[in-house]
Parts: C-alpha cells; sequence; structure tokens
C-alpha cells in the first residue's frame, strides 16, 4: 500500500505533533503548523492521535492511492476530487485503489492537510517524523515532496471508515484579517510605548517571506528605546544578548518587518523579541497567506491558559464524537 | 471573446526570467495554452505562469515585481 | 560573586518561561543560569518539558496543563535563592565537563571568499572581517588579534540557532574579551563550518546558510554530521558534537593542518580530542590564566 506522488504541490511535507526534547542542542519541534487540522484530520480517518500526514501549502498535492484506503482533508478551504469527481473536506472518504486525490484553486486559509489511514510510514528521527528541511532530517528523505516519490503507509490506523464528519460548528472560518492573540514581554521593554501602541493597531500585511521557519509582516515602523548596549549584545538597537526564541515569539529586526517564528524556526538569536503568540493562535497563523492581513491582540497569561484548555475540551469533544 | 490568466499561489509575479532579460510575452504577442508568461516567486522557489488558453495578450492588470494573491487577475487574453 | 541583582522572569506565551540573570554578557551572569538549570533538571519537576541555558539567561519549556506557569517560576525562584550566588562563589560548585581540541584556520581562503562577496553589508567596505575587529578592538596589528582569539580557550555558553551551533564566550577577563558588532545587514551566504563572531560570542556555523556574524576563519572538522558518518558522532548516537558547557580550546592550523583534518574527514575517520574537566566556576574567577592553563595541559598531556 503506498501513495504515488504525481505533482508535488508547494513545500509538500511529512508532519506530525513535532520533535520535542532538543530545543537546547537547537532543534526547532517541527511538526503540523495547524495543529487542529491535523488532529482533526487524523481523529477522522480513525488513526492513532501523532500519526504523521502531509501538510502542503497554497497547492494541494496530486497522489496516487495503489490500494483501498480512507483519508480526510482537512485545513485550508480548497476543492478537493477523487478522479476528478468533487469530494468533501473535513470528513472522512473511502479512496479505492488507483484512484488520485487532486485539488483546486485555494479560496481560504493557506495549508490543507491530507490524513491517511495507518499514517505516513517514514522513520521517526529523534522521535518524530516531522520534516525539517533546513538541516534535511526527518520526513520523506528529509525535504518536501518531490514527483515520482512513493510513500508508504503505516500501522497508525486504528478504527479506519468513510463518512466521519466534523460537525459545521467545529469547521474553522478563515476571516479576511486574521487574530492573533499574544502575550507583550520578554524584551518589549526595548521597544517605545507607542511603538508597543502601534504593534497592536497595525493591520500588518503578510510579506512574501512566510513560511513554516517564520511569517515577516509590514505594515508600521517601530522604534527603540535609545540605550547604551550591554555588552555581549551587538551595536544594533535591536539586538540583545543571544537568548533562546520561544515558538511563536515576535522579534522585529531594524524596527520594520516583524517576524513570528514557526515551527521550523531558529531556537535563538539576538534580536530583542516583544510577545509570544499564544500557541493555539499559531494554527490560525498558518491558515493565513502572503497579501493577507493580520492584527495582534494582547492577552494575559490566565487568558492564553483558558485558550488553550478551551482548545484542547473541544479537541477531547470532537475526538470522542468521531471515535 | 476573452480568458484571464490568474495567480494559483500568492507571491511576486515577475514578467521576466531575469531582470534584465526580455519579457515572456510582448503585449499584443500571440500565445498558446501552456506558453509561460511569467513567474510567480513564492517559498524562495519560481514557479512559472502558464497560459491556461491560446490568445493575444490585451491588457495586464499587474505590473513586474508586484505581489499578488491567490485569484489575482494578471492578465487578459483576447481569444 | 554574582553581577546579576535578581533574575527577570517572564512568560513567551503559554508554553515558555524566560528568565533573564542579566542584559549584559559576564562569566558570572552565565554560571548563575548554568547552576540554576543543572539544579532544575536534576530535580525532574513534572510539567518542565525542556531546559534551555543560554548565555546570560535560560529559558524553560514547559507543559502547561501539567504544571502552571506561574508556579514553575515560584520553582525557579526558589531554586535561585539556593543556588544562584553559589555558582561564583561557592569551591564546592564544579560543572562535570570535558575540553575539547578544535583545530581553525584563521584568515583562511573560504570564508575570505565570501566576506569580499559582502562588503556592501560590512561596516568597513576596504578591509577585511579580521582587519576591522582588530582594529575596533584596539589591536596594532591583525596578527596580534588572532593571537588574542586563539590564545585561551572557550566556554560553550549556549547551543542553537540551528542544530549544533555552540555560542563560545572565551574564558578571560572582561577587559580581554573581544567584542564586535554583526554586519550591518545579514549575508545571504556563510560556508559550513565557518568561524565567526558577533557580539561577545565566537561560533562555528554548523550548516551553511545566511549568518551577519563577522568571518574570521573555518573549521575543517564537522560539528555537525545528520548521517553520523564520523566515529564521535556515531558513538555518541548524535547529530551534533558540541554540549553545553563543553570548553573549547581553538588550536590554530594552517592551510596543511586544515588538509589534513580534512581527509581525516573524508576517510569517516575524524575524532576530537578531549579531556575530563571539572571546572569550577569559582576557582576559575580566581585565577583565569591559571585554570586554562591546568585545562590545556590537561588536554594535551
Amino acid at each position: 500500500m503506498s501513495i504515488l506522488v504525481h505533482d508535488p504541490g508547494l513545500e509538500t511535507t511529512v508532519q506530525d505533533t513535532g520533535r520535542f526534547g532538543h530545543y537546547a542542542i537547537g532543534f526547532p519541534p517541527s511538526g503540523a503548523l495547524d495543529s487542529f487540522a491535523y488532529h482533526v484530520g487524523n481523529a477522522l480517518v480513525g488513526n492513532a492521535p501523532g500519526a504523521a500526514a502531509l501538510e502542503a501549502v497554497y497547492l494541494g498535492p496530486t497522489l496516487e492511492f495503489t490500494a483501498d484506503t480512507v483519508i480526510a482533508v482537512t485545513g485550508a478551504d480548497i476543492p478537493a476530487t477523487l478522479d476528478g469527481e468533487a469530494v468533501p473536506t473535513w470528513e472522512s472518504v473511502a479512496v479505492r485503489a488507483g484512484q488520485t486525490l487532486a485539488f483546486g484553486q485555494l479560496t481560504g486559509g493557506a495549508r490543507p492537510y491530507v490524513a491517511v489511514a495507518g499514517g505516513i510510514d517514514v522513520p521517526a528521527v529523534y522521535g518524530s517524523r516531522s520534516t525539517y528541511t533546513l538541516v534535511g532530517m526527518g520526513g520523506f528523505g528529509g525535504r518536501g515532496l518531490a514527483e515520482g516519490d512513493e510513500l508508504t503507509l503505516g500501522d497508525d490506523a486504528v478504527s479506519p471508515r468513510a463518512g466521519r464528519r466534523l460537525s459545521d460548528d467545529d469547521v474553522p472560518t478563515y476571516p479576511e484579517i486574521a487574530e492573533l492573540r499574544l502575550l507583550v514581554g520578554l524584551h518589549s521593554y526595548r521597544l517605545t510605548p507607542d511603538s508597543l501602541e502601534r504593534f497592536t493597531d497595525t493591520a500588518w500585511k503578510v510579506t512574501p517571506d512566510a513560511n513554516r521557519v517564520g511569517y515577516r509582516y509590514r505594515g508600521a515602523e517601530l522604534e527603540f528605546v535609545p540605550r547604551e548596549q550591554p555588552f555581549g549584545a551587538g551595536s544594533d538597537p535591536a539586538n540583545v544578548t543571544d537568548c533562546g526564541y520561544p515558538v511563536g515569539s515576535v522579534q522585529v529586526p531594524g524596527g520594520v518587518e516583524p517576524i513570528v517564528l514557526l515551527q521550523d524556526a531558529v531556537t535563538g538569536g539576538g534580536y530583542a523579541t516583544l510577545g509570544t503568540v499564544v500557541s493555539v493562535d499559531r494554527d490560525r497563523l498558518a491558515q493565513t497567506k502572503t497579501g493577507d492581513r493580520t492584527r495582534f491582540v494582547a492577552v494575559d497569561l490566565d487568558e492564553a491558559l483558558t485558550i488553550r484548555r478551551d482548545r484542547a475540551a473541544q479537541l477531547d469533544r470532537i475526538r470522542t464524537a468521531l471515535a | 471573446m476573452g480568458h484571464t490568466i490568474t495567480a494559483k499561489t500568492p507571491g511576486v509575479f515577475y514578467r521576466k526570467p531575469s531582470p534584465d532579460a526580455e519579457p515572456y510575452v510582448a503585449d499584443g504577442a500571440t500565445v498558446a495554452e501552456g506558453d509561460v508568461i511569467g513567474l510567480i516567486e513564492v517559498m524562495k522557489t519560481y514557479r512559472e505562469v502558464k497560459a491556461d488558453a491560446a490568445g493575444t495578450v490585451s491588457t495586464w492588470h499587474v505590473d513586474d515585481e508586484d505581489e499578488v494573491t491567490i485569484g489575482q487577475e494578471l492578465v487578459e487574453l483576447d481569444t | 560573586m554574582a553581577e546579576h541583582e535578581g533574575i527577570r522572569y517572564d512568560h513567551g506565551g503559554d508554553e515558555f518561561v524566560y528568565a533573564e540573570v542579566s542584559t549584559a554578557m559576564s562569566l558570572p551572569a552565565h554560571f548563575t543560569a548554568l547552576a540554576i538549570t543543572r539544579r532544575l533538571a536534576e530535580e525532574a519537576i513534572p510539567g518542565v518539558e525542556e531546559i534551555c541555558p543560554s548565555n546570560a539567561s535560560y529559558m524553560v519549556r514547559v507543559d502547561p496543563d501539567r504544571l502552571h506557569p506561574r508556579d514553575l517560576v515560584r520553582e525557579l525562584q526558589r531554586i535561585e535563592s539556593e543556588v544562584g550566588d553559589k555558582a561564583s562563589a561557592d569551591p564546592s560548585f564544579t560543572i562535570d565537563t570535558r575540553i575539547v581540541d578544535v583545530p581553525i584556520m584563521l584568515n583562511d581562503p573560504w570564508t575570505h571568499e565570501v566576506l569580499m562577496k559582502f562588503r556592501d553589508r560590512h561596516q568597513d567596505p576596504n578591509g577585511t572581517d579580521l582587519d576591522y575587529g582588530a582594529r575596533i578592538n584596539g589591536y596594532d596589528t591583525t596578527e596580534a588579534f588572532i593571537d588574542a582569539l586563539a590564545g585561551s580557550p572557550y566556554l560553550v555558553t549556549m547551543m542553537g540557532f540551528v542544530p549544533g551551533l555552540p555560542w563560545c564566550f572565551q574564558l578571560v577577563p572582561r577587559e580581554r574579551q573581544v567584542e564586535v558588532p554583526k554586519y550591518i545587514r545579514p549575508r545571504t551566504e556563510t560556508p559550513e563550518r565557518a568561524f565567526g563572531f558577533g557580539g561577545a560570542f565566537a561560533v562555528i556555523y554548523p550548516v551553511k546558510g545566511a549568518g551577519g556574524y563577522q568571518l574570521f576563519g573555518s573549521a575543517p572538522a564537522p560539528i555537525f554530521d545528520a548521517a553520523q558518518e564520523q566515529p564521535d558522532f556515531a558513538e555518541n548516537d548524535s547529530v551534533v558534537f558540541f554540549r553545553h558547557g563543553d570548553v573549547i580550546n581553538f588550536r590554530r592550523v594552517d592551510e596543511a593542518g586544515y588538509d589534513e583534518v580534512r581527509e581525516q574527514v573524508a576517510a569517516k575517520q575524524w575524532r576530537y580530542r578531549t579531556a575530563p574537566v571539572d571546572f569550577s566556576p569559582s576557582r576559575f574567577l580566581a585565577d583565569p590564566d591559571g585554570t586554562n592553563a591546568a585545562m590545556l595541559e590537561a588536554l594535551y598531556r
């Protein structure tokens, strides 16, 4: 049983929940950027949580299945077809041997996910099947899929069944302006109060520099508080003594173009960070694309933890309903 | 009759293969289906934009090096 | 004595806690971070998922479903009060680590070729990165600057950026520490194994890529080995060589010495020379040169 890649789409990679425990030596977690879409996909096809799936961006891949199986397409709003016939998304679908999955033009979001019964079977590297392309580790040969690749399927299927469907209320919508909630802090004192206010007042535009490493935005200029730089930090006012970067943290090299670091980002460096996007909202971020507008909304730690608990409860409810 | 070619990905649109090269297609040129009419730079790769119909280039809706989004109209063909 | 006045704690979203010992780099600040993170690792508190010591700070990834991030901060404050100042003051606090011999060619042809391509992004378009570093650090000649860079060992005070990259802080008193700015605009290119310097830190780039540090030289031996082909990597079942807390002696080699290492790498027989070290921050702070000499003697004995 395998999947033949006829057209890889764009940066289609194998991802799971991520590679943890090695941040201190410089391994970012990698893993599905939109963890909600990824987890729902596995629940729909009846996989164990953590089975590897495919993450694509903007364009879906074209994939032929060599045996009967069950799949689910989740994430971005994008028409999917099996041998040219439309198939629903956010729903598990039976695939017959020889059928080909293809995608049309994306109308909302940015990243479609394809979950397959059994999961994608690639070797786990440092405890994860996720692809980390920067050093070519994990996933399928450490890289995005290419035409002619043949993926084998794993044994993570628990109860594969077609016809499971996510309740409409749980299907995310992708608004014109995404709101990302963040905890202001870390080195936010490096920015002037005016600039911090401008940061949350601006509808930032996603630049073309937006990928699994991070998203870069344009829309306003931010100023740093003048100071004599501390020893070791370097001379630029955006510099601090090199330190760890939380996943989701926001830095502003040069005072223009803030960058949100994502799951394939560098793990540390010497730029001041002004805050961190709450973990749940990296899902929303992952569904924004170049040209989209994004606002950052300040929340406190209690709100961030409530957001996290609500999402966990929602996923539990969905898994129970789909089991 | 007309046909509009749209962007399949967001990114930066280029009418030329390199900064000092001639455009892929001149204004008023005739293109066949499958001809390359430009490039979109997305995720540090350049993807060819191909004509999905035959026709004559009439109106450009974007300039060279414009940022474009998915579904954005790039160029009008007279078919 | 530690130079800090209490650690600043903050939350990096719901999953990270950041602890800043000092805004400025110093060995005492680092030793405090080191002592706290070592103790935290020993305590194995449920919900503490990853511990990342860095130069003058550290970061912890927490599972907030198991440990409230505010409770984690309270634990960290407790540990701070127990060991924070001890690291630099108490002779009984030592780090069980190793000293590693790392061959390095300074002023090498490979990084020279790259740095000359990016003069428009550099503070001094007319010189080289080494000439610039020598001048702004008050050295009469580039050779004297190189002697200082390779003259005393370094401590790996942080790992990361990309897998396996060591941030190295030279084990010398503050007045002898080198400091250089980063490039005005980062380069789009840095050769694999380049030896760079930025702020107060020396680094080796594990893989090629973008970079903003001054380029001073090149290391012939790999520090990242994805296929684990070299014995040091295979035996440790690790794709990275360095560990936080390693002491590194950058040993100058000429082009012949560089090539010799490359041949061993090609034959998949390269091995780093190392010696175990029981590093005492307080003893080091009292006698830096004597401590360094003893470690070097252990390494090259």
